[in-house]
């Protein structure tokens, strides 16, 4: 090839290449020029957010609970800062605010070009000194930025929630949202998250070197609306305290056992209480210990504090998210279903089929298995006393587990593989057992309701996975029962696999208190806007109507006064004083294991004539219902009631 | 035989030739636009900007006309010197403290100098008097031999892992693209070129298998190709550089338009590397067409006088020169319209700087000295 023809290829190459550049300029600036136009016009238009206050929180009685309040905080706006200026601006802030300057740095660079975004939220005197010195602060503004305050301080903690800033989750749910925002967590501040928010305002405007010289007029952001919940503060306060005054009686009781040679296991430190309106389902009262104070999340919470809430289970809310077995508060529901249903008893040497009378002499024989053993039920009073024959309304007022194992033992006998099978279970799930109640909080659980199906679930699972632990292995031999009597009669005194939330309990008495009535529990009653007036009205939806005889309920209540004025909880209200009868209740000992202390549960139902209140005390390994969670109960109803709440001092040891 | 006397004998000697007209005006134009354009880049922090990028013109086309007058094939004679010289600067960029990890300038008080700039002009130079054939006048056979390609290959790889070692992979770049377009014309087989490729390809391998490219280099070629990768570093740059020249449309938004990305700064380095940027947003299609034409203008006339050179090593100089030239006006702009990686590559005449305008007029000075020197002039041996 002569070098004259070389030169000529390496102008063809150069050809080429200036060609790509050229068409590629042409498709930039014609094909696709006007669109790319359009988007830099707006680009030139930089966007900021001013973040809206969030509503208040009021109780049922317009005490203000929760509220927001303008504070100083520096805030940077990095359109503001020349690059040069950036590594003195760090080093002057950091000396100013005390925060380190490396750590302020990793956060002016991972907000990005152009962002505005909060430092720190400062003192009055602070932004004072600040800001004289602006001048030296390029980009750095002194704004009055949104702060939420919780003036109750931990009191109704679970029931308000906290802040949070977006995860994970909240992204993935919603790719646009705006991740400095902060939103509601747990309680009402995330169940009214929407109401709460508000809608943050937008500062629009172009800069050139720093400075503005073009702005849109600002949207100011609109405040959030106000809820008025269904508490009461001064209830919630009594509650709250008398949960802890409750605990400590406890752990007093448990050190005096353990010196008498008693056995006991664990401290109390957990427990919950309800109380609910049985006429409105308005929740007036709902506690959780322990608790936390959402005062914590508000400038964002430190790892180890948050580490140490999460170990306490503080942020649980146990009233609406503990598993417990009902334990003898459910045979008010038992109580019903005999009734109603008229359930067979066995025919047995200690039960009078025809009078429906058992006698309660404290051992419950079971009927002998295929291999000649025969399995002894222990009732509570065993060794301590025999009640002899009771009907219905003594055993419902002392308590006395064999009338209902018997009742449950002559269902199973009578109906086992029938239709009518699960006719206890039913109730249960009527009255509000076994789902969710639907009460406008998160973290409610549905609870578990044993039954042949639920049981045979579990088996499925365990042949599967055998480790799943969910059934005793011997009942998937083949030689075993998955659903055995012993279950049923376990059900009918609400032991056994049952599980239920405390705010459950509480539904289901005020079911059989309003004489059938179901619906979703509220701790909001109204969605206000800032000038007061109504948004929303929040009610409870009624969800459906269970049948229960005016006999029944009346009989039942009138058993549920005797409980307290003669039966298991006679003792925790001898100090009642005036109204004792218009007081109803139900104690309730759930054993769990045999290494841990019993659950203490009482539930209160008042007045009689009208039920109103159904307060539902629940002492985590508290010990005897009768012992430490009806004086807590019969505290709080005095308080109901108009009485002068006496001191908390241990009951009687019963069921 | 002092300088001022030499050029009066050259004068003597090219009385029948003329400058390359149209490659000094087409190089003034450009200079010119290329002022306007630093202007409108930076006006709103004055004209400080665009006064000492005058100085650095005016200092170039005076480089331009000394070197033009001077013979080129003097040089040929102190190749040994210039190469040693070149690279003793080379070396001398990592004495002085290093900016953000990049040793690139030696300080002169108010000007810094970047020896990488010139050595592209002494690699052309140093290269196409190894290429060309020893007798003067002769042509030159029509293939060359593996040894001088490898000695070429050698030539330019110490100067491109000093420049490499700054950092500075878009120069070590231009040296490779000189390499291959002078070995193309001074007769490399396809098969020399093909398996130099080969191996360049698998050294390029071993260096990113080995980590020896710098993460911030390795950062501008996987953002090219996925710009979403950093939205606010390099690829912030290259998206907000590809809106402000495709907003400009076919007519562009005018000369020193307010409200402009320009304007508003919003591209970085747009009156270095981006200043293309700022003719495609304000000038639009039609400016940046004329501009590639003003391009192709200056390596069109290189190559012409490649073709009409006396001799070998002057017609190599020329080639060597238009490559030079091409690929920086390929990549640099290729890079602001997102075919390209971002290596730092400047836009001749247009992009500020001192030692990169200088070492451009001079290599186009030296090319216009072969325009010159075409015609041998009588009796031009009697003062040789």
């Amino acid at each position: 090839m002569k070098f004259a023809v070389r030169l000529g290829i390496l102008g063809i190459v150069f050809v080429a290449m200036f060609s790509v550049v050229g068409l590629r300029l042409w498709f930039v600036q014609v094909a696709e020029g006007p669109a790319i136009a359009q988007a830099t016009e707006e680009q030139t238009w930089i966007q900021k957010t001013t973040y809206a206050p969030r509503g208040d929180i009021y109780d049922r009685n317009g005490v203000l609970l929760v509220t927001s309040r303008m504070v100083p905080a520096v805030v940077i706006d990095r359109t503001f800062v020349q690059p040069e200026e950036r590594e003195e601006l760090i080093k002057r802030l950091s000396a100013l605010l005390a925060i380190d300057a490396e750590e302020l740095d990793a956060v002016y660079e991972k907000e990005g070009i152009n962002a505005r975004f909060q430092v720190a939220i400062v003192s009055n005197e602070l932004a004072y000194r600040l800001n004289e010195q602006l001048d030296v602060l390029p980009g750095v503004e002194i704004a009055r930025v949104p702060e939420r305050v919780y003036l109750s301080g931990p009191t109704l903690a679970h029931v308000i929630g906290h802040l949070g800033l977006p995860d994970e989750a909240d992204v993935e749910e919603n790719p646009d949202i705006d991740l400095n925002l902060r939103i509601g967590r747990l309680g009402v501040e995330s169940a009214y998250d929407q109401f709460l928010q508000g809608t943050s305002g937008i500062l629009e405007y172009r800069v050139r070197r720093g400075e503005i010289i073009d702005q849109k007029p600002p949207l100011a952001p609109l405040p959030g609306n106000s809820l008025e919940l269904t508490i009461d503060l001064e209830l919630q306060q009594l509650v709250e305290l008398a949960l802890e005054e409750g605990i400590a009686l406890s752990n007093a009781v448990k050190d005096a056992d353990h010196l008498a040679g008693e056995d006991v296991f664990g401290v109390t430190e957990k427990a919950a209480a309800v109380v609910l309106d049985a006429k409105t389902f308005e929740i007036l009262a709902l506690a959780s210990v322990p608790d936390f104070d959402p005062q914590l999340f508000v400038a964002g919470i430190h790892v180890d504090t948050y580490a140490d809430l999460n170990e306490r289970e503080a942020l649980f809310n146990r009233a609406i998210g503990g598993r417990y077995p009902p334990a003898s508060t459910f045979k008010a529901i038992t109580y019903t279903v005999i009734e109603e249903e008229n359930l067979p008893f066995p025919d047995r040497d200690d039960v009078d089929v025809s009078d429906r009378l058992v006698n309660c002499d404290g051992k419950f024989i079971l009927p002998e298995l295929a291999d000649g053993s025969q399995q002894v039920k222990r009732d509570w009073y065993d060794g301590i006393t025999s009640f002899g024959w009771l009907d219905i309304h003594d055993a419902l007022r002392n308590s006395c587990n064999k009338f209902f194992w018997a009742a449950g033992l002559g269902t199973y006998l009578a109906w086992d593989r029938t239709p009518r099978e699960t006719v206890i279970q039913d109730w249960a799930g009527d009255l509000g057992y076994g789902s969710a109640t639907g009460i406008d909080l998160e973290g409610e659980i549905d609870g578990t309701i044993p039954s042949r199906a639920e049981f045979e679930r579990r088996a499925e699972i365990q042949r599967e996975n055998p480790d799943a632990g969910l059934l005793h292995p011997s009942r998937l031999e083949d030689d075993g029962a998955i659903w055995q009597g012993g279950d049923l009669m376990d059900f009918a005194i609400g032991q056994g696999a049952f599980e239920a939330t405390p705010l459950q309990v509480a539904v289901s008495y005020a079911v059989l208190a309003n004489g059938g009535r179901v619906m979703e529990p509220r701790v909001v009653s109204r969605v206000i806007d800032s000038s007061g007036n109504t948004v929303q009205e929040i009610s409870s939806p009624h969800v459906r109507t269970v049948p229960i005889t005016s006999t029944t309920r009346e009989s039942l209540l009138a058993d549920l006064g005797r409980v307290v004025s003669s039966g298991t909880a006679r003792a925790a209200f001898k100090d009642f004083g005036d109204g004792l009868d218009q007081i109803g209740g139900k104690t309730g000992t759930a054993e769990i294991s045999a290494n841990k202390d019993s659950h203490a549960w009482f539930v209160g139902v008042a007045p009689l004539n009208s039920p109103q209140y159904i307060v539902v005390v629940l002492v985590e390994e508290g010990g005897s219902g009768g012992r430490i969670a009806a004086p807590v109960a019969r505290h709080i109803l005095q308080y109901l009631m108009g009485n002068v709440p006496t001191p908390i001092e241990a009951g009687e040891k019963t069921d | 035989m002092t300088v001022l006397t030499r050029i009066r004998e050259v004068a003597v000697i090219r009385r029948d030739n003329k400058f390359d007209r149209i490659l000094f005006a087409t190089m003034l134009a450009l200079s010119g636009f290329g002022l306007l354009m630093i202007y409108s880049a930076t006006r709103d922090s004055g004209t400080f900007s665009m006064e000492r990028q005058m100085i650095f013109v005016s200092a170039g086309l005076i480089i331009y006309l000394v070197v033009s007058n001077i013979d080129y094939r003097e040089y040929q004679g102190i190749i040994p010197m210039i190469s040693v010289v070149t690279l003793l600067l080379l070396l001398a960029v990592f004495v002085f403290d290093s900016v953000n990890n990049v040793s690139r300038w030696i300080p002169l008080g108010t000007f810094n100098l970047q020896p990488a700039e010139f050595a592209k002009v002494v690699v052309i130079v140093v290269l196409a008097s190894h290429l060309a054939p020893s007798s003067r006048d002769e042509i030159g056979p029509r293939t060359i031999s593996w040894q001088k390609v490898l000695q070429a290959v050698g030539i330019v790889a110490i100067p491109a892992a000093l420049v490499y070692m700054q950092p500075d992979l878009g120069t070590t770049l231009v040296f490779g693209f000189i390499l291959f377009s002078m070995l193309f014309v001074s007769g490399a087989t396809w098969r020399q070129l093909v398996s130099l490729l080969a191996a360049l390809v698998l050294g390029v391998a071993a260096v990113l298998r080995l980590g020896l490219l710098s993460e911030y280099q390795f950062d501008r070629l996987r953002v090219l190709f996925n710009s979403s990768i950093d939205p606010q570093g390099i690829g912030y740059q290259l998206r907000q550089s590809r809106n402000a020249i495709g907003s400009g449309q076919l007519f562009g938004k005018g000369l020193f338009r307010e409200g402009t990305l320009t304007d508003f700064n919003y591209v970085p380095e747009q009156e270095n590397d981006f200043i293309f940027t700022a003719v495609g947003e304000q000038l639009g299609l039609i400016g940046g067409l004329l501009v590639l034409a003003a391009f192709a203008v200056i390596v069109w006339r290189l190559l012409v006088i490649s073709a009409n050179s006396r001799d070998r090593f002057g017609a190599l100089i020329a080639a060597g020169t238009a490559a030079m030239v091409m690929f920086h006006v390929f990549v640099n702009i290729g890079m602001t319209i997102g075919i390209m990686p971002v290596t730092g590559l400047p836009l001749p005449f247009l992009s500020q700087g001192g030692s990169f305008y200088m070492s451009m007029a001079l290599a186009l000075g030296i090319a216009n000295s072969v325009w010159l020197m075409k015609t041998p002039v009588p009796g031009e041996n009697q003062l040789m």
